[in-house]
């Protein structure tokens, strides 16, 4: 493992142990500010991105 | 949160990736058994990263009993955006996933497959209730999520999300079926 997966880990440790000694409302709200923030996109940018064909005309 | 065998429970404010999981899960629940799988489950749980997509397995089903979802869906307010109504049972059985939701709004979307291999179908077996505030998911035991994300992805994004489900499951994880299913993936 190098340096910066070390690192990551590390804080993945200090974040779950933030999570189990915190209330929920507490952490889920600090979680949200990162989770929360979904790029805009059509349905046909999305698929491209992921790789996928496009939807077969009906 | 509160963690014991078959169940976990929590009071964390929504983020709007929950609040289509919860919404859409309520939608499928009348109409097929599902299991929540992968990501999501980590980020369910605290996970501090995002997500476009969330995974779902459901059992395997006639095409005429699948269509009958993708159209009770579609009555529900989704779109599967990659299939049409005729065109989405092929893709499930080949293996390729079906996603919906909300109309007009892609992302988030439900990644849906037929739970065709054993492990996927020891994932709806083994399934436990999430129970976020008065609703209730249905998602992967803890302990197969962490087997499958540290055997069979290993990315370090799957490695990390391993690692924040052991810590979260902290002396509640049952290293006896971890081992089991560390087996059943080898």
């Amino acid at each position: 493992m190098n340096k910066n997966q070390e690192q990551r880990m590390a804080f993945i440790d200090f974040w779950a142990n933030y999570v189990r000694t915190h209330d929920d409302k507490e952490w889920s709200r600090l979680q949200n500010t990162v989770i929360n923030q979904t790029p805009g996109m059509t349905a046909e940018q999305f698929l491209k991105m992921k790789g996928h064909q496009a939807k077969p005309v009906k | 949160m509160e963690i014991t065998p078959g169940k976990i429970k929590l009071d964390r404010e929504l983020s709007e990736l929950d609040k289509f999981a919860i919404s859409f899960c309520k939608a499928i629940n009348r109409l097929t058994p599902y299991v929540i799988v992968s990501g999501y489950v980590s980020i369910l749980l605290g996970r501090t990263r995002g997500s476009e997509d969330i995974d779902m397995l459901i059992p395997e089903m006639l095409k005429n009993e699948w269509e009958d979802i993708h159209k009770a869906l579609e009555k529900a307010g989704y779109e599967c955006i990659n299939a049409g109504v005729h065109e989405s049972f092929s893709y499930l059985n080949d293996n390729i996933a079906v996603r919906f939701a909300l109309k007009g709004k892609p992302i988030p979307n439900m990644e849906i497959l037929l739970a065709t291999n054993k492990i996927q179908r020891v994932a709806l077996e083994t399934s436990i209730a999430a129970i976020v505030g008065k609703d209730k998911i249905i998602i992967s035991n803890l302990e197969l999520q962490i087997a499958y994300k540290e055997n069979v992805l290993k990315s370090p994004k799957d490695m990390e999300d391993a690692r924040h489900l052991r810590q979260i499951l902290g002396k509640a994880i049952n290293m006896k079926k971890l081992k089991e299913y560390e087996v059943m993936l080898k």
